[in-house]
């Protein structure tokens, strides 16, 4: 191992020679140093004046064994690395904010075997995932672990960070749907975890391990992706409430039904009345304080039809004040789009926002939200409330006011987080149900989570990255922590 | 009063694609929806029998399947769907099919001893987006001999057996004044549709839609479908797009100068700047 030569830094620069190297590795055109093509690569789609920091170095391997000996010379030479995707994070997760090489698997998109006996698909990590979903849509299959960001993100980024989305209720997320994986070690080591099987306990599951540890244990290169068949049926519900607390309470009863919608987001007032404004849709909203947006789908449309009554019937039973139906695709845009456009609408009103994704109990999706009125009022921001009831993971939106001055803002919105997330705990919830910890909500997770299950984390860590190279500081920060 | 909305349906166009041998679209596969600026002229209708009374009924010419459309008209709130078809009916251009379906509004209105009475007021949607043609609206008016009043923005007084509507031209708004019975056709402006209902599907499913066809219409059999169009498809083609280019190049620092002024020449050549 190197010396390391700065004390600032556990970690050693990138010189000339190391570039060499690299170059040798994986070709010229695969080394990016120039400054300007550096910064694409510099920020996610967390704000770049706050956390965005630039790499050292890029590569752009077109191989696993490129990237094995790429991370084998940083091992070496305790270099960090950041792995990175399509760049669509919203916590922060594939930024370089330790310098250093930053991988990215964009080069690394082919489909290495589509087995529709056994009904995987097996691509590399840098496939754009709208792109698999439409391949395996040809063939009428179905990869349903698809989450909202749609048209750029990358299958290596979604497994990397669990991501979620909308059809989470009925489909799960994506590591449901991830049956293996080639991982490159923090060492520089290849293995495949797991394989083409629906069950596998020969062992710990490190596949499941890796999947939502936001490129902490390793880059993962390949991957086996579990496909089923492709719904041909579907509609969607606007279903009209008073209430959060009316809206909320409809879901269980769905459920109980037998009916598992694919999705149901719930919109609060605030939500619905900017989209609206914002894409000049003329839904009668004024005296719905919250909504809920229902989709089925299934393989027939009768199936469907009759789902959609029952759910219907069911919602008009605990008080919706109008229940809409959508059942044809200009109906169904136009609905959605009302949810789709929400965090766009809010970016017209103030571009500075914080994003969040907590997750509580569905049954508590009610006690949110006179908090968030509360907090709203504290700390003189706006606070949509929007997201996926269905599984209680909730958008709540910290939008800063136009006139509210950055310092402020900066002070407001801490203070703000720390009690949203307090609040999150208290209910049985975590802070983050779909976008990760990153750097963005590192120091709040440490003010929230268990400290004997933050020591297993650091643990696991330390046992597969001694030298704490790979995406370092993400999630959590080793200093500080037991040893294991 | 009674108003009649003439819908059709079309594909639905986000993801269309050609057959590059035939020029025609591929349709297997392709979902069909209400044409989008039809929403425009029930979503009026309804307005209209919300503040008048009376009963909108939707009518679409098209085979059997095509009754979905009149059942999401009537989820959306209209009262009744009437579904022209016949195999007859088939390959009909605007002239034939605005004749078929101004001969189907002919007999709904002449249907005396019902609740519906007259025609008072025909209601069309701009164009269709497949055809473009903007002519089934206009032709239906044509065939009843009811004034007409195309591109319709607002209607914005009904009394006394006439309306006042204002149209939408390119200085602005033209303002009419029409009697009843009318044919109007109407631009998106007019009004934005609203989402169908439960409680309209549920009705949608029990409503009865009667079916018009050369069994119960007193028709031209010369003026039906495919034999009766004048209309005659010699041949689609995709126009090709040719876009002619010019790369300059500065391999070298001293030739930058050069190169600029090769390009503003260009761009002055084709009065771009």
């Amino acid at each position: 191992m190197a010396a390391k030569t700065r004390n600032a830094s556990p970690y050693n620069p990138v010189t000339p020679d190391i570039v060499g190297e690299l170059r040798g590795i994986v070709g010229d055109r695969n080394v990016i140093v120039d400054e300007e093509k550096l910064e694409t690569y510099s920020h996610d789609e967390t704000n770049a004046d706050e956390y965005g920091h630039m790499p050292e170095v890029v590569v752009l391997p077109t191989t696993t064994e490129q990237v094995a000996a790429v991370v084998q010379l940083a091992n070496r030479e305790v270099i960090p690395i950041t792995p990175r995707g399509a760049g669509s994070g919203l916590s922060g997760g594939a930024i370089p904010d330790h310098g250093g090489i930053l991988i990215s698997v964009e080069r690394m998109n082919k489909v290495v075997e589509l087995d529709v006996d056994n009904m995987v698909i097996v691509v590399e990590a840098g496939m754009v995932t709208n792109d698999l979903a439409q391949l395996v849509q040809e063939k009428k299959l179905f990869f349903a672990g698809y989450p909202m960001s749609l048209q750029s993100c990358y299958i290596g980024g979604n497994i990397a960070e669990n991501a979620g989305g909308g059809k989470a209720v009925k489909y799960g997320v994506t590591g449901r749907y991830i049956q293996g994986l080639e991982l490159v070690t923090p060492t520089g080591e290849v293995v495949w975890l797991g394989g083409k099987l629906s069950k596998d306990v020969s062992g710990y599951d490190l596949t499941h391990l890796v999947v939502g540890s936001e490129g902490t244990l390793g880059i993962v290169t390949k991957a086996i992706v579990k496909l089923i068949g492709l719904p041909t049926a579907s509609a969607d519900l606007l279903v009209l409430f008073r209430t959060a607390r009316e809206a909320i309470d409809v879901v269980p009863t769905i459920m109980a039904r037998g009916i598992v919608p694919t999705s149901i987001e719930f919109m609060d007032q605030l939500s619905v009345q900017t989209s609206c404004a914002y894409l000049n849709e003329s839904l009668p909203y004024q005296e719905a304080g919250a909504m809920l947006l229902i989709e089925l789908d299934g393989t027939s449309a009768e199936q469907v039809e009759a789902n959609m009554i029952a759910t219907g019937d069911l919602c008009e039973q605990h008080g919706a004040i109008e229940v809409y139906i959508a059942e044809d695709a200009t109906t169904k845009e136009r609905i959605w789009s009302v949810r789709r456009n929400i965090a766009e609408a809010f970016k017209v009103y103030s571009p500075i926002q914080s994003l969040e994704d907590i997750v509580v109990p569905i049954a508590s999706i009610p006690d949110v939200i006179p908090e968030l009125e509360r907090l709203s009022a504290t700390y003189g921001m706006k606070i949509p409330c929007y997201g996926h009831a269905g599984d209680g993971n909730l958008h709540a939106t910290l939008v800063k006011d136009p006139e509210m001055d950055m310092e402020t803002w900066h002070t407001n919105e801490d203070r703000c987080l720390q009690e949203l997330y307090a609040l999150t705990t208290r209910l049985g919830g975590k802070i983050s149900g779909e976008h990760g910890i990153g750097i963005k909500r590192k120091r709040y997770l440490k003010g929230v989570i268990n400290p004997v299950e933050l020591s297993l984390m650091a643990g696991i860590k330390r046992a597969w990255d001694p030298n704490n190279i790979m995406n370092p500081g993400k999630i959590f920060d080793l200093d500080g922590t037991t040893a294991s | 009063m009674n108003i009649v909305v003439p819908i059709k349906q079309v594909p639905e166009t986000s993801n269309v694609k050609m057959d590059p041998e035939k020029g025609t679209m591929i349709r297997a596969g392709v979902e069909s929806v209400i044409n989008p600026l039809d929403l425009y002229a029930i979503e009026s209708a309804l307005r209209l029998r919300e503040e008048h009374g009376g009963v909108v009924t939707a009518i679409t010419m098209g085979p059997p399947p095509a009754a979905t459309a009149l059942r999401q008209a009537i989820a959306m709130g209209c009262d009744e769907g009437i579904l022209v078809s016949d195999r007859k009916f088939g390959g009909a251009d605007t002239w034939a099919t605005s004749y078929t379906l101004a001969e189907a509004i002919r007999k709904l209105g002449a249907e005396t001893g019902s609740e519906r009475g007259a025609v008072d007021l025909v209601i069309a949607g701009e164009r269709a987006t497949d055809g473009d043609t903007a002519q089934v609206g206009p032709g239906i008016a044509a065939w009843l001999d009811l004034p007409l009043a195309t591109y319709v923005a607002h209607i914005t007084d009904v009394a006394d057996g006439t309306m006042t509507v204002e149209r939408l031209v390119e200085e602005g708004y033209q303002i009419l004044s029409i009697p009843f019975p009318a044919l109007i056709t109407v631009v998106k402006e007019s009004a934005a549709p609203r989402l169908p209902t439960l409680s309209g599907k549920k009705r949608s499913i029990s409503q009865e839609i009667p079916v018009f066809s050369t069994e119960n219409m007193d028709l031209d059999a010369a003026s039906l479908g495919l034999k009766g169009s004048p209309t005659k498809v010699v041949k689609i083609a995709t126009p090709k797009v040719t876009r002619g280019g010019e790369l300059v190049t500065a391999g070298t620092e001293d030739e930058v100068v050069s190169a600029v002024d090769r390009l503003m020449a260009f761009l002055e050549e084709k009065d771009l700047v």
